[in-house]
């Protein structure tokens, strides 16, 4: 199976993702991978599970397939997808023959949605991953975001079936770790940041979602230097000027703000889909905790 | 600078969840030697002989950071095998890798940097270059190395304002370290010259070539 599709519209954000570049931290490269996991892997569901996939925001996505055939398989917070002008199921799936056309607008949820294929994407692995870094400038096509013009091949009979990654149903309050440095954080301030109010701000990225903290809960907090440390997605970090801020799948692998919490990984994907605007607040459970509900996704 | 010892004793770490599916073991909460050796001890011990369960083990400045499937292991079972290793913890026996690493001392901040420690350039470069140093830590930017620790009196604080960006190769200076760019990249650290020696080759599956507990002998060219 063989296609070449071509992008005809494509926001700043929009990168070709896998599952991730694991195991390279020491090297000075995190991850990457799907902001929303568990709509990566339904996607792939949905189209028969080729390697890869688009991973697109808000700004949207028109694609063309310049030749062969494929299906693709569409999911991810809330999208309107057009199929040669015709509205298709969101989630759902399509096939598209030579000439087609796919028009990915934003719907009333959700940044970021992806487009996946039953054949493999056809890029050159960096360390073993396709997946695009933002920050270290790798995978993808010449490690960049898409951009209008862009070719990209399909080929192989996909199919090698991705793992079914049950999305969280949970509403409400991100649960949380408490963070390498929440000791630092005086009580009364921990307490403070559960009881606070903080909005996405409009400055996120895949590196990192910077939070409006519409409280001032951080806003006189003492930020000590301290020596620089591994950081996971999810963790919550105080900068400098008290703003906290969500590192995400591009994170830097190490840092020196202090960091209160760490979101756990079942709620990980459903912050990423939190858009700007949005009032956030965070909850904290155990590591027990945490750790029945991945295995609970999982069954 | 302390030896390798066999009665050599290292700190008692601390173990803490980082998020749901990493533990940090972390020797100390400042940088100091015997921390930074005995991250580096218990990495190489690791690597030696690897915990179920753990996918991923990334040795910091004062830490490591073990990345597990908390599906395939219970914190209990990995936090034991984890204790068995600190506790036959000796010194790393690798023999370090040493490089010699020819840098061009014509940073931007040299002089400043120099006169900031009062001295010259010219003795900075001798004092800066006198004794080998040790890779303390990867992992903060692509094949970016911090060398150390250098005497307290080549210590200075880092720059009040940050440079925007900064080439691959620029050789950095702050906090009792040098640090070598090999991206381009902000920074709030002393330039203080650059080299050609390149620790990052994103083609190769392996992509850098420093490693944490490496010997770096810098040499002044021209």
């Amino acid at each position: 199976m063989s296609a070449i599709l071509t992008v005809m519209r494509a926001g700043p954000l929009s990168s070709i993702q896998d599952e991730g570049r694991f195991g390279m931290l020491l090297h000075g490269i995190s991850a990457s991978g799907p902001m929303d996991r568990a709509a990566f892997a339904l996607a792939g569901q949905l189209s028969g599970g080729g390697s890869g996939g688009i991973e697109f925001t808000t700004a949207g996505l028109d694609i063309r397939l310049a030749s062969g055939t494929c299906q693709v398989g569409f999911a991810g917070g809330d999208f309107v997808v057009r199929h040669n002008g015709m509205v298709q199921d969101w989630p759902g799936t399509v096939l598209l023959e030579t000439g087609d056309t796919l028009a990915v607008t934003p719907g009333s949820w959700g940044n970021y949605g992806y487009l996946r294929f039953d054949a493999d994407i056809v890029a050159k692995p960096m360390m073993g991953s396709i997946a695009t870094s933002s920050r270290a400038g790798l995978g993808g096509i010449e490690g960049r975001a898409l951009r209008v013009g862009d070719v990209i091949e399909l080929s192989g009979g996909g199919g090698t079936g991705t793992v079914p990654v049950l999305p969280e149903q949970a509403e409400g309050a991100i649960r949380v770790i408490w963070g390498l440095h929440a000791d630092s954080f005086p009580q009364e301030l921990r307490q403070r940041f559960l009881d606070g109010t903080f909005t996405i701000s409009p400055r996120l990225d895949r590196m990192g979602v910077r939070l409006d903290d519409v409280d001032g809960v951080f806003a006189d907090a003492k930020v000590l230097s301290l020596v620089s440390d591994a950081i996971v997605p999810g963790d919550i970090q105080i900068l400098g000027d008290g703003s906290p801020i969500v590192l995400m799948r591009d994170h830097q692998p190490t840092g020196g703000y202090p960091r209160i919490a760490t979101v756990v990984t079942v709620d990980l994907d459903r912050f990423a889909q939190l858009r700007p605007g949005t009032s956030v607040a965070f909850t904290p459970i155990t590591l027990d905790h945490a750790h029945q509900l991945l295995r609970s996704r999982q069954r | 600078m302390a030896g390798s010892s066999a009665s050599e004793t290292f700190p008692m770490p601390t173990l803490i969840p980082l998020g749901d599916s990493s533990f940090l073991v972390r020797f100390g909460t400042t940088l100091t030697d015997d921390a930074n050796r005995a991250a580096i001890a218990f990495a190489s011990a690791l690597a030696r002989a690897p915990v179920p369960g753990v996918l991923e083990v990334m040795p910091n400045l004062v830490s490591v950071l073990l990345r597990y499937d908390p599906c395939a292991a219970t914190p209990d079972t990995i936090l034991g095998e984890v204790r068995l290793r600190l506790s036959g913890l000796a010194s790393d026996k690798r023999k370090p890798h040493g490089w010699t690493i020819p840098v061009v001392f014509d940073g931007p901040d040299l002089e400043e940097t120099a006169a900031a420690l009062g001295m010259t350039g010219g003795a900075f470069i001798a004092a800066h270059n006198a004794s080998p140093l040790r890779v303390l830590a990867t992992g903060f930017a692509p094949g970016f190395v911090y060398c150390g620790l250098h005497p307290q009196v080549l210590v200075l604080p880092r720059r009040m304002a940050v440079r925007p960006a900064v080439p691959a190769g620029s050789v950095l200076f702050a906090a009792g370290q040098t640090a070598i760019a090999a991206t381009e990249m902000p920074t709030g650290w002393h330039v203080i010259g650059h080299t050609d020696f390149n620790n990052f080759e994103p083609t190769k599956q392996r992509p850098t070539r420093l490693t944490a507990g490496d010997t770096i002998q810098f040499e002044a060219v021209r």
